[in-house]
């Protein structure tokens, strides 16, 4: 280490991760040793959870071997001059990475490997998540030594807070010039929860040291060729038996006679796509993924599928587990229900329901409230529980119900379009079978999903896999759509139609003349 | 308030050769004690808000002294508060967040100016510039010199900050001149030590007391005839005056350069609060060593206004260049130089924007870059090549990065809290726009303008704190449908209720104001306002997980006061009153202006109480509810509709355990402190089913064990797997 130049730490850190008591400890844990340290933030940007960063520079000499003169201390951290590099999340490292900080020649990277998620991946109706695998060969190829565990989960298990754990792991990285005992000290005397953080501490430096030991290789390669997995795909490799869990699925959802069904309408999609690649070339993807999302939607989410499952047992146990109650506790459980017209019509025969659906579009039309009735039912109650069972009971209806008409139809549809379009190519015929994720959600949600599958199956369905699959991802990108009329433009497919809002007048009152 | 500052409340008794350890506004806190200030105000916001919270935690030991603290209500009171040191030899201090505080406090601080001080009187901005600032980019160092007003930017370590404070004083007094000391973002949080000396009890002050009023004094009054002689005193008298103090002093410094002073030589002069980044820029030249010596003569500006014309001309003398590293613009220090020199027939080229980026905050990367052209230009033989092979590795390395990435990092701005009550109100916006289409939203300072963000992505315009009602003055008689102000209680009392309110009562306008009445000025640490429930409110509740902001009815009291008349006031986690009453507001045929009264307590102030409230319940072993909401994962599609209404971070995804899921899940994490945000939008939004609300009793009673065991008993015999 060069004797004259200060060692430098920059830890990134989430708002109410104690970033700043972990700063703290470090200045303390150097000046106890005699050497002049100096730690800055930017706190007003951890205000309320955003990402934010603490810089600590130690000088390598006491102030006894400095004789009096004082070293200047930058206030900043400098890109490629980061000694110690901590993250309490992977994005915030990666993001230090990316802004030039973290250098392959001088950082030692110690990053948690939990994602806490941004609001941004959060919002996609399709899945939104930045790529972990990703990010962490990122983190390895441009640091000089990688470690990685999760940090908050260390923290859950000794009770304490994230910065505990990377005071634990800084030891552990041997980067700073101080024994572990020097840092225990400065923790101990800090106050409140010594217990609790030397616990965290403990845990920090032991998984940090196996984490250096281990090296960065499994992580490290390949980052230039990294190949575009889609993770259904990757997962689907992973469930070859797809058809046989959506059979059952299905089965479980309804009865043996709509699990036939499922089994003739998967048996029409391994036809079109015996058709499109007799070869098997494709390794009979079309049907395997068509199989996935025809059970989810076969299994649409009606009340009495979301009774039945609500009042199952294991649904029991696993509230009990989430909410982390202890042996003695009482467990009371609401669920939030708000069952409408369109509920019921789903129930009803299909003329009768499309009657009373007819009638409620004129009232939404009119400015009035959609009708419905907020309830909160408890589950765990007797006249909850029985309220659950006697809606998971109307089973034998739904057969003849409304709803049960509609998605019939539609799934008809999709799978005609799909053997259409297999017929003409393999590709398009898969890209539209995978459109079927577009459906899922409740109520408007659910209505917004299926209008857009429909206007690809109406619009789309002739065009280019290429353009299927632009629009399909457009789809799932944003709910409000204008990343999927985009594609709509650009292919020369019709707009989507304008949804009616009802207009409405108010008096205008002269202001003071 | 959300910090305790126990700790630093000792730090300031310390006394003379003890060392305090902490943050630079903490040190500077303590100067002003060391100083014999005699009163102390101003208005928190980042980064100054510790400053005036450690002194209101410190009131005893404030009354002790004599040091009278005061809370104002907004930046213009603060400034107007120094009026005390007018007359009398009082020395003040007041602090607050700059440039929007200085704009706030900018009319009272001229008519300071003009007559000038007695008593030394010190104004502390936090300069909120550059990374992590949250307002519009601009410098205070116009306000110094329209005003003539001392500006003190000092070198950021701890004793020099310190001795720019006692210094300052004496400046102030010795130029009749109110000074501005200014610190940037992280000078307000380094973190390091200095020699303590003892406090000073002011001579005057609430312990003793003045006998009598000055005598009246007009040529002390920013009143005209007055006022043209007292811009002539300013120029002619105390500029002057404090160009000699500071020389005299020695306020600005000179680090000498390891090269000899020889005629060709070069120079930098530097705003002191800069020097650490000059001097760690020079070091990747390996221009400087770690103390700061560097290889030429750097003049460090303590006081960057007044300039002192003959420290400015020797420095330059005999030099073939200097290089000004000012940040911000306009370039006010560079040109004033260049102006002396030329006055002067001094011949030195002088540089500064020209070389280093005109905007933007002052990074050893941006330095370093200017140095370069700089020495390329005139001191050619020192060596720039490892500094020029630094500055291109660091571009090379984030454009690799981004290739490897493949696509931009998803930013991560600040966000509502967990269960904040204002998220519920813009989950209601959001569904009353649903339905009567959208409106114009004028937004304001506080923590309501994270709505601005995603999920919600709401404002049409930020205009100042407070600002947001009268900011749709113009907006509303020209758009068909009504617009809506959304204004935080702090907001409200900063100024909101005169420049909104009052006048949107008085012109009869047609407008709708949303008050998001949280109890506190929450964005800037939660301090108190007049509307904040009492302490004893808060002591005698007995359930202290309940919001208390209904307990002080000020803001509505006020209100009906004004003459409004369409005045709602909904609790903020009713999605569905909420919206209705949104929707009310913009379509009803009442004109005029219509209150919509947000209601619900800041929940870090709520969790502050509450946590060590649950926790000695529980150590009594008594029964205690634990409150939080879960997501059934075979329920939830993977639609997430949920948090695009919500974005509370304890709201997230995880992968589906069925195999058939491709999308990710929703999930409720750790943390939830059971709001009920969650089943509001559930029913509000007719969202999905998968929500559930769970209480966990702890230390149940008898009858309730009893009445679960025949519960379960019931419900296990019928129950399916």
């Amino acid at each position: 280490m060069n004797r004259r130049q200060p060692i430098t730490i920059l830890i990134a850190a989430l708002g109410g991760e104690g970033g700043g008591v972990l700063a703290e400890w470090l200045v303390e844990i150097a000046t106890r040793a005699g050497h002049p340290a100096q730690a800055t933030s930017i706190p007003g940007v951890a205000q309320r959870t955003g990402a934010t960063t603490y810089y600590v520079e130690i000088h390598p000499q006491t102030r006894v071997e400095l004789g009096g003169r004082t070293p200047v201390l930058s206030l900043a951290p400098v890109p490629g001059c980061v000694d110690l590099m901590v993250a309490s999340e992977l994005l915030e490292a990666v993001r230090a990475i990316q802004n030039g900080f973290v250098s392959p020649e001088r950082t030692a990277l110690l990053a948690s490997s939990q994602r806490t998620l941004t609001t941004f991946e959060k919002l996609a109706p399709g899945d939104g998540r930045f790529d972990s695998e990703r990010l962490l060969q990122v983190a390895a190829a441009n640091s000089r030594q990688l470690a990685t565990f999760d940090v908050a989960a260390a923290a859950r298990e000794a009770g304490t807070v994230p910065s505990a754990v990377l005071c634990g792991a800084i030891a552990g990285s041997g980067v700073l010039p101080f024994a572990r005992a020097a840092f225990e000290d400065v923790i101990r005397t800090s106050g409140r929860g010594v217990e609790a953080s030397l616990r965290g501490f403990a845990l920090g430096f032991e998984r940090c040291t196996a984490a250096v030991s281990v090296g960065p290789t499994s992580v490290g390669q390949g980052v230039d060729g990294v190949v575009e997995v889609d993770g259904g795909l990757k997962s689907a490799l992973q469930h070859p038996d797809l058809i046989a869990q959506g059979h059952a699925r299905v089965v479980e959802f309804q009865d043996a006679a709509y699990g036939e069904l499922y089994r003739q309408r998967v048996e029409r999609l391994r036809a079109a796509e015996q058709l499109a690649d007799p070869q098997g070339r494709h390794g009979a993807e079309l049907a395997r993924e068509g199989a996935r999302f025809l059970a989810l939607w076969m299994a649409f989410d009606d009340v009495i599928r979301v009774a039945d499952l609500k009042s199952r047992a294991s649904r029991f146990a696993r509230v009990r587990a989430e909410a982390g109650a202890a042996a003695g506790d009482l467990l009371r459980i609401a669920d939030h229900f708000k069952p409408g017209v369109t509920e019921l019509a789903g129930l009803l025969p299909p003329s009768t329901g499309r009657r009373l659906l007819a009638w409620e579009s004129r009232r939404r039309r009119a400015g009035k409230a959609p009708l419905g009735i907020a309830l909160k039912l408890r589950a765990d109650s007797i006249s909850g529980f029985l309220a659950l069972r006697l809606l998971a009971g109307l089973r034998p209806l739904r057969r003849r119900g409304q709803r049960y008409a509609e998605e019939q139809a539609l799934i008809e549809r999709w799978l005609a379009a799909v053997e259409q379009a297999a017929a003409r190519d393999w590709q398009a015929g898969f890209e539209l079978a995978l459109c079927a994720r577009l459906v899922k959600g409740y109520g408007a949600t659910n209505e917004r999903a299926k209008d857009n599958l429909r206007h690809i199956v109406e619009h789309l369905a002739h065009k280019d896999a290429a353009d299927i699959g632009r629009a399909r991802t457009a789809a799932l990108a944003d709910e409000a759509g204008s990343g999927l009329d985009q594609v709509l433009l650009q292919t020369g497919a019709p707009q989507r139609a304008v949804k009616p809002v009802p207009v409405r007048w108010f008096k205008r009152q002269a202001s003071r003349p | 308030m959300e910090v305790s500052f126990g700790k630093e409340v000792r730090q300031l008794r310390l006394g003379g050769g003890e060392t305090l350890h902490g943050e630079g506004i903490l040190a500077i806190t303590k100067a002003l004690l060391q100083s014999g200030v005699a009163y102390v105000g101003g208005y928190q916001g980042a980064p100054v808000s510790h400053l005036l919270d450690v002194m209101v935690q410190a009131a005893d030991y404030m009354a002790e002294l004599g040091v009278h603290v005061e809370a104002c209500s907004n930046e213009a009171s603060a400034a107007a508060m120094l009026g005390a040191s007018i007359h009398y030899p009082l020395r003040g201090a007041v602090t607050w967040k700059s440039v929007v505080g200085t704009n706030v406090a900018a009319d009272a601080l001229s008519n300071l100016a003009s007559p000038g001080v007695m008593g030394g009187a010190l104004i502390i901005v936090g300069e909120d510039y550059g990374e992590g600032a949250s307002v519009i980019q601009e410098r205070s160092h116009a306000f110094a010199m329209k005003s003539s007003l001392l500006l003190l930017d000092p070198r950021p370590q701890l004793p020099n900050m310190v001795r720019m404070v006692e210094q300052g004083f004496a400046l102030s007094e010795a130029c009749n001149t109110p000074a501005i000391l200014q610190l940037r973002v992280r000078a307000c949080h380094v973190r390091g030590s200095f020699e303590c000396r003892d406090n000073v009890p002011p001579a005057v002050s609430r312990k003793a007391l003045l006998a009598e009023p000055a005598r009246f004094d007009y040529e002390k009054l920013a009143h005209p005839p007055a006022t043209f002689r007292q811009e002539k005193l300013k120029t002619e008298q105390r500029l002057p005056a404090a160009r000699r103090y500071i020389v005299e002093q020695g306020l600005n410094e000179i680090f000498a350069g390891r090269r000899s002073v020889a005629s060709d030589d070069v120079g930098i002069i530097v705003q002191g609060g800069l020097h650490n980044t000059l001097v760690r820029a020079l070091q990747q030249f390996d221009l400087a060593d770690a103390f700061g010596a560097a290889e030429f003569p750097i003049l460090a500006l303590n006081v960057t206004y007044p300039l002192v014309p003959e420290q400015i001309a020797d420095f330059c003398r005999g030099k073939r260049a200097v290089l000004v590293v000012e940040e911000g613009q306009p370039e006010y220090i560079e040109q004033e130089i260049a102006t002396t020199l030329r006055r002067q027939d001094l011949g030195t080229a002088i540089h500064g924007k020209d070389l280093l980026q005109m905007a933007g905050e002052y990074t050893v990367e941006v330095v370093a870059a200017g140095l370069v052209k700089f020495l390329a230009r005139h001191a050619a033989d020192l060596p720039l090549a490892a500094a020029q092979d630094w500055l291109t590795a660091n571009a090379a390395r984030r454009q690799a990065v981004a290739a490897q990435l493949a696509a931009p990092l998803p930013p991560r701005p600040p966000q509502f809290c967990t269960g904040c009550p204002e998220r519920p109100v813009f989950s209601a916006l959001k569904l009353a726009q649903a339905n009567v289409g959208p409106v114009h939203v004028a937004a304001d300072i506080g923590c309501h303008s994270f709505a601005t963000f995603e999920p919600f992505g709401f404002g049409h315009t930020i205009l100042g704190y407070g600002m947001s009602l009268a900011s749709r003055a113009g907006v509303s008689p020209m758009l068909g449908r009504r617009a809506l102000a959304v204004m935080g209680d702090g907001g409200f009392w900063h100024n909101g209720l005169l420049t909104g309110v009052e006048s949107a009562l008085f012109n009869k306008t047609d407008a709708v104001l949303l008050i998001m009445k949280n109890g506190y000025t929450a964005a800037t640490g939660t301090q108190e306002i007049i509307s904040t429930p009492d302490e004893e409110q808060k002591a005698g509740a007995p359930d202290k997980r309940l919001s208390l902001v209904d307990r002080n009815q000020t803001i509505e009291r006020t209100l009906t006061g004004l003459g409004v008349t369409w005045l709602r006031t909904v609790p903020s986690y009713e999605v569905d009153a909420m919206r209705r009453t949104l929707e009310e507001a913009f379509t009803t045929d009442a004109g005029g202006l219509k209150v919509i009264v947000a209601e619900g307590e800041c929940q870090l102030e709520r969790q502050r109480r509450v946590k060590p409230w649950l926790a000695s319940l529980l150590k009594a072993g008594q029964r205690v509810v634990r409150v939080k909401y879960g997501v059934d994962d075979d329920v939830c599609s993977g639609d997430h509709s949920c948090i695009r209404l919500s974005g509370c971070p304890t709201l997230t995804l995880k992968d589906s355990d069925d195999p058939l899921k491709v999308d990710p899940v929703a999930t409720v994490i750790e943390g939830c402190v059971g709001c009920g945000l969650c089943g509001e939008n559930a029913h509000a939004a007719t969202l999905c089913p998968s929500f559930y609300r769970v209480e966990v009793v702890q230390n149940p009673g008898f009858g309730e064990r009893l009445l679960a065991a025949v519960r379960r008993g019931v419900i296990d015999w019928m129950q399916p797997a």
